[in-house]
C-alpha cells in the first residue's frame, strides 16, 4: 500500500511541477508534507534526506551572484566583450553567448542570461535587427556553460554533493566535453542566425562609445566581490585537495563577502531565492518517499533489464533518456530522482563514474531543448516577451532541439571514447 | 466652487474646497497644455518639453486632435536616455521587470511608441475625481477633454494639490500654507 501511495505522491507532484498548476516550490513542499503525513517516511529520515550541502552551496552562491549583480558588473563584462566583438553583428552575437556561457559556468544562470540582456537589447535595437537570435545563443550556451563545473547547474551541484565529486572532478570531466559542445553549437547558431542579423546599418560607432566604466555602481565593492569570488574558486579547486567540502567552501566565501562588503545584511540575503531553496527541501523529502518503498529500486532494475547490464548501453542509454526527460520536466527533481536509480545501477556492477557524467551531461544539456526545459530558458523567454520579443514553444525548439541533439551526439562520443572503451 | 484663505503674505489666496469642479481648477492654474502629434519623434518632444517645465505630463493627439496617450516626464527622459546614453539605466537593471522594460525603451522612438493610455478628465468632474484619476495612473497631471476627447486644458497634480490644501491644518496642527 505504501508504495501506491508513494507512487501517487510523487508522480502527482511531479505532474504539478510540470503542468505549473500550482508553483513548483508549492508543490514540492506539499509533496514533501504528505510523504511524512502517510509515513511513508518518518519525520528523522524526511528531515535526515535534505541534502544541507547542496541548500548552503546554492544559498551561497546566491548571495555572492546577489552582490556582485548590485554592482554592474554583468553589464562591464557584456559592455568589455562588445567593444571586443566591435561592429559585425555575428562577432556580437558569438562573443556574447561565449561571454554568457563563461559566466554561467561559475553563477547562477539565469542571472547571467538576464544581466547580458540590456546590453544585448541595445545592440540589437541599434542594429535594428531582433534581439531573438541573440538572446536564444545566450540561452542555450548558458545550458552549455552550466554543464561544466560543480556550481554551473543545480543537477551537478545536486551530483556532486550526492557522489563526493569535486570541483575539479567536474572541471576535468565536464569542462572540455562543455567547451567543445559550446563551440561546435556557437559555430552552428552563427551560421543559421547569419541572415537574421545581417543589417546594413554600422554600429561601430554606437558599440565604440558605450562607457564600460559607467555601469560600475559601486567600484570599491566590485573589487571587494570579485576578490571573493576568485578565493572561493580558487577555494573550489583546492577543496579536494584540502579536505574541505563545496559548500563549506561557498559558505566561507558568502560568509566573508557579507563581511567586506558591509551591506545590509538583510537585503544581503534577501538575494537568496528562498522559494528555490525550499523547492529543493521538498524535493529531498520527495525522492526519499520513493527510495524508501523501493521504487527507485525497481527503476534502477528495469533499467538494467533493458541494457542487460550493458555499461555502453546503460551510460549512453541514461545520457540520452536524461536529456529527453530533461527537456520536458524539470532537471532538478529529474536528477534528485535518478540519483538513487544511478546509485543502485552502481551496486549492480554497472560501472558508476561514467554514469555519473552521463546524468549531467543529460540532465545540463537536455534543458536546452525546449522552452520548459531549465529556468534560463523560463525566465528569459518571459523576458523577451514582455520587451515585445515573444519567443514561442515552437520558435524555440527550432533551435533548441537541434542544438541539444547535437549536444547529446558530441557527449555520446566523448562518453564512449573516455570511459567505455 | 473656490474660497478665499488668507496666504503667509497677508493677502486673501483662492483654495479649492472639495466640492469643485476641474474646471475651477483649470481656471485657477492656466497651466498651458503640452500636446504632440503621435509620429512627433522623441527627441523633439524632449525639446518642447524642456521649454515648458511647467506642464509636467505630456499629452499625445492623434491627426484629428483627440487625446490618444500621456507621456511622463520621467519616461521621456529615460526612453532617450536608453538610445543615448544607456549606460545611466543599464546598472540598475537588475530584476527581469527592469530588463524588459529598457528592452521597450531602446526601441522607443516615436510619441506612439512611449506613451501610456490616456489620462482624462472631462471640465465638469470633480477635483477629488482628478486627484483620484492621477494616483491611481501614477500621473503628475491630467488632461481636461471634452466630448469628442479633445483636449481643453491641463490640471497638474501638485499645483492643484496646493491649491487645494493650502490654508488648511496639516497632520502636525500647523497651517499647510507656505
Amino acid at each position: 500500500m505504501d508504495t501506491w501511495i508513494a507512487a501517487a505522491v510523487f508522480l502527482i507532484t511531479y505532474a504539478l511541477i510540470a503542468t505549473e498548476r500550482v508553483d513548483r516550490t508549492v508543490a514540492a513542499l506539499g509533496g514533501g508534507v504528505l510523504m511524512l503525513l502517510f509515513g511513508i517516511v518518518s519525520q528523522e529520515e524526511g528531515f535526515a534526506a535534505i541534502d544541507l550541502d547542496v541548500i548552503l552551496l546554492l544559498a551561497s552562491m546566491m548571495v555572492i551572484a546577489g552582490v556582485l549583480r548590485e554592482t554592474g558588473f554583468f553589464q562591464w563584462v557584456a559592455i568589455r566583450s562588445v567593444h571586443v566583438a566591435g561592429g559585425d553583428p555575428i562577432r556580437l552575437l558569438v562573443v556574447l553567448a561565449l561571454v554568457t556561457a563563461v559566466l554561467s559556468a561559475f553563477l547562477d544562470n539565469v542571472t547571467t542570461v538576464v544581466l547580458i540582456a540590456p546590453v544585448t537589447l541595445f545592440i540589437a535595437a541599434t542594429l535594428g535587427v531582433s534581439p531573438l537570435p541573440f538572446l536564444i545563443s545566450q540561452i542555450l550556451a548558458s545550458n552549455i556553460g552550466g554543464a561544466a563545473t560543480l556550481i554551473g547547474d543545480p543537477p551537478n551541484i545536486l551530483i556532486g554533493s550526492a557522489t563526493g565529486l569535486d570541483f575539479v572532478d567536474f572541471l576535468i570531466n565536464m569542462a572540455p566535453v562543455a567547451i567543445f559542445t559550446l563551440v561546435i553549437v556557437l559555430g552552428w547558431l552563427a551560421w543559421i542566425f547569419r541572415p537574421s542579423v545581417r543589417t546594413a546599418v554600422d554600429v561601430t560607432e554606437a558599440i565604440a562609445s558605450l562607457d564600460a566604466e559607467q555601469v560600475i555602481t559601486d567600484p570599491a565593492l566590485l573589487r571587494r566581490s570579485l576578490a571573493v569570488l576568485g578565493l572561493t574558486i580558487v577555494g573550489f579547486l583546492l577543496g579536494g585537495v584540502l579536505g574541505i567540502e563545496p559548500a563549506t567552501i561557498a559558505l566561507a566565501g558568502a560568509t566573508l563577502l557579507l563581511l567586506v562588503a558591509r551591506r545590509n545584511v538583510h537585503e544581503a540575503l534577501a538575494e537568496v531565492e528562498w522559494p528555490t531553496i525550499a523547492f529543493f527541501v521538498g524535493l529531498f523529502v520527495v525522492v526519499e518517499g520513493i527510495v524508501a518503498v523501493g521504487i527507485v529500486q525497481r527503476i534502477a532494475d528495469w533499467m538494467l533489464e533493458l541494457t542487460g547490464g550493458d555499461p555502453t548501453l546503460t551510460t549512453i542509454g541514461l545520457l540520452w533518456f536524461s536529456g529527453f526527460a530533461s527537456a520536458i520536466i524539470d532537471n532538478i527533481p529529474y536528477t534528485a530522482t535518478m540519483i538513487p536509480v544511478v546509485q543502485d545501477l552502481g551496486n549492480a556492477g554497472v560501472p558508476i563514474e561514467p554514469l555519473w557524467w552521463s546524468l549531467a551531461l543529460g540532465a545540463c544539456l537536455g534543458g536546452n531543448a525546449t522552452i520548459v526545459g531549465a529556468s534560463a530558458n523560463v525566465v528569459a523567454s518571459g523576458m523577451a516577451g514582455r520587451a515585445g520579443h515573444p519567443i514561442s514553444f515552437r520558435m524555440f525548439v527550432r533551435y533548441g532541439i537541434p542544438v541539444t541533439v547535437l549536444s547529446l551526439a558530441i557527449s555520446s562520443v566523448y562518453l564512449w571514447f573516455r570511459y567505455l572503451t | 466652487m473656490t474660497t478665499d484663505d488668507p496666504g503667509t503674505t497677508g493677502a486673501r489666496e483662492p483654495r479649492l474646497d472639495r466640492a469643485a469642479k476641474v474646471e475651477d481648477g483649470m481656471k485657477l492654474l492656466a497651466i498651458e497644455p503640452l500636446l504632440v502629434n503621435v509620429h512627433d519623434d522623441l527627441f523633439a518632444i524632449m525639446a518642447r518639453a524642456a521649454r515648458q517645465p511647467s506642464t509636467r505630463l505630456i499629452g499625445v493627439l492623434d491627426d484629428d486632435g483627440r487625446l490618444v496617450g500621456v507621456i511622463r516626464i520621467r519616461d521621456l527622459v529615460e526612453d532617450v536616455l536608453a538610445h543615448t546614453i544607456p549606460e545611466a539605466l543599464m546598472s540598475d537593471l537588475t530584476s527581469v521587470d527592469d530588463v524588459a522594460r529598457f528592452g521597450h525603451q531602446v526601441e522607443t522612438h516615436t510619441a506612439a511608441d512611449a506613451m501610456l493610455p490616456p489620462a482624462a478628465v472631462s471640465s465638469d468632474a470633480s477635483i477629488v475625481a482628478a486627484f483620484r484619476r492621477m494616483l491611481k495612473d501614477g500621473l503628475s497631471g491630467v488632461y481636461v477633454v471634452d466630448a469628442d476627447q479633445r483636449p481643453t486644458g491641463y490640471l497638474d497634480r501638485l499645483e492643484l494639490a496646493y491649491l487645494a490644501t493650502r490654508g488648511l491644518p496639516s497632520a502636525s496642527g500647523h497651517a499647510s500654507d507656505d
